[in-house]
């Protein structure tokens, strides 16, 4: 195997740390992106399916805005065009808030639909039970809309990872950054971003794996919380025991 | 077996329900009720008859206040809830936990198991500790015939399975009065036979009920009183067997008549069916 004893000759064990570093700081920006846009996500589409149109227009401009912007325009504007307005962010605030507006307009969209699509009759059914309108919605409403929105939500998770990979534009020093430095200090560009993009496929692939894995758990009616699995525990030792009825 | 609608309150006329003038309108419909009024004395059975789109649901809901009514003057369990064009209730979580509701869709959440469908507005309204409520729960799957299912979801349930889940999740908050939306409407006949037979239980344990339904036989059986409603007015009202079977009203006949009509043998059979 001459092709591929001459493709592989960086010494990557002086790597190592760096690359760990590097992945670390992919996951970093991965979390807190996903997150913040998941809430983000969340609060705008709530907003839409607000009854005020004062409260809905402003998150319908906004998810449209920034549905139709490139990601690496966000990420230029927030790190290289906010200083001119004396807003000076860190390449990692600048980085996660640029994963977290952009990826919040599309799960805005996401949510939007899956609250929307929960139907009318079990707002009824809870109102007609007395719940609150909170309890209406953590109890009814949101976890319908979860289960719906799962999918689509899944293949965001792993497409914002994937767009970490734009922040080497800024230097941001999570897995393409690492690459891009290792790959000026060897001149062996092929060999290392081969070993970058394996780095991505680990971490995407079991990720992506593991969301259909749990997407499916949920289809099946497992129940993940502890407290459905102990109330439902608890039931089943009742009936096995026969309480009076 | 015995509900807390056995109980009374000693209250003067010991009425649950007390509508008085009810106007409701939607836009665009009109006025879909016109002034009706209506009233559920304890421990009575009362059933509300009447073609489609002649405000028998819109009635039902008002009494509960999913629907506010344009105008009128309601007591439920003596309370006023709602007098003029205002709603006067202060607590409506209380309210709907003292009027439990059954739906013609059944609308059980989809996400819980039936026993945590039974469960969750006694958890979350009532704030009745966990462990009573599960066995409350329970109890209430067992009297509608269910213990073996109370871990199914409402997908893996039939349509009549389903409907007698939701009559044990409108009962486990000790509702004063229940009200049912055409409960079998969208029930195979075997599935009705099951949900009439735990109505007819609840029936004879004094549960005080408002019943919208197009079935004539079971309304009959079971009522105390029966109204039939027509384009928003009640037309004619009494006795199960003075409004099926002798109805004053010309209106009133020709609904009769047309349900006698789904019968092949004509009135006469339909009367077999209602053991007449």
């Amino acid at each position: 195997m001459p092709a591929l004893a001459a493709l592989f000759n960086v010494e990557w064990g002086d790597y190592t740390s760096d690359l760990l570093d590097a992945l670390i700081k992919t996951i970093e920006f991965t979390i807190v992106g996903f997150i913040g846009a998941a809430l983000l996500g969340l609060v705008l589409a709530l907003m839409r399916l607000s009854k005020v149109r004062a409260v809905r227009t402003p998150a319908a401009v906004y998810t449209e805005l920034f549905k139709n912007i490139p990601l690496l325009a966000i990420i230029f504007l927030t790190y290289f065009g906010l200083p001119s307005q004396g807003v000076r962010l860190t390449v990692f605030q600048a980085g996660a808030l640029s994963l977290i507006i952009f990826y919040g307009a599309y799960l805005s969209e996401i949510f939007r639909a899956a609250i929307a699509g929960v139907h009318a009759g079990q707002q009824e059914a809870a109102e007609a039970l007395g719940l609150s309108r909170g309890a209406t919605f953590a109890q009814v409403i949101f976890p319908q809309a979860m289960r719906s929105a799962l999918p689509g939500t899944n293949t965001m998770l792993v497409d914002l990872l994937k767009s970490t990979s734009l922040l080497v534009t800024i230097s941001a020093a999570e897995l393409m950054s690492q690459g891009q430095l290792i790959a000026s200090e060897t001149f062996r560009a092929l060999e290392v971003y081969v070993v970058i993009a394996a780095l991505y496929f680990a971490l995407c692939y079991p990720l992506s794996q593991g969301l259909l894995w749990f997407e499916r758990q949920i289809r099946a009616g497992v129940p993940l919380a502890p407290r459905r699995r102990r109330r439902l525990r608890l039931a089943r030792q009742l009936l096995e025991k026969g309480v009076a009825a | 077996m015995t509900t807390d609608a056995t109980k009374s309150n000693g209250g003067p006329a010991d009425l649950v329900v007390r509508i008085d003038a009810l106007v409701k309108s939607y836009p665009g419909r009109g006025e879909v009720l016109k002034g009706v009024s209506l009233e559920v004395p304890r421990s009575k059975i009362v059933s509300i008859i009447g073609s489609s789109g002649g405000g028998k649901t819109t009635l039902l809901r008002c009494v509960n206040l999913l629907e506010r009514p344009d105008r009128a003057e309601m007591e439920i369990g003596g309370e006023p809830v709602f007098s003029g064009e205002r709603l006067v209730c202060r607590d409506l979580a209380r309210l709907r936990q003292t009027v439990g509701m059954v739906f013609q869709r059944f609308n059980l959440f989809p996400h819980l198991t039936a026993v945590e469908n039974v469960m969750l507005a006694q958890i979350k309204s009532a704030r009745v500790p966990e462990s009573e409520a599960i066995e409350r729960a329970v109890t209430l799957l067992r009297r509608v015939g269910l213990g073996h299912r109370a871990t199914a979801y409402p997908d893996q349930m039939s349509g009549g399975e389903q409907q007698r889940v939701a009559i044990a999740r409108a009962l486990a908050l000790r509702p004063t009065v229940l009200l049912f939306d055409e409960p079998t409407s969208s029930l195979d006949p075997e599935s009705t036979g099951e949900v009439l037979k735990v109505m007819r239980e609840l029936a004879e344990d004094g549960m005080t009920m408002l019943l919208v339904t197009h079935e004539l036989p079971f309304a009959q059986e079971v009522s105390d009183w029966v109204v039939f409603i027509d384009k928003g007015l009640i037309v004619e009202q009494g006795p199960p067997l003075d409004v099926l079977q002798n109805p004053r009203e010309e209106r009133t006949k020709a609904y009769v008549m047309g349900y006698a009509s789904h019968f092949e043998g004509g009135l006469e059979e339909a009367q077999r069916v209602m053991g007449i």
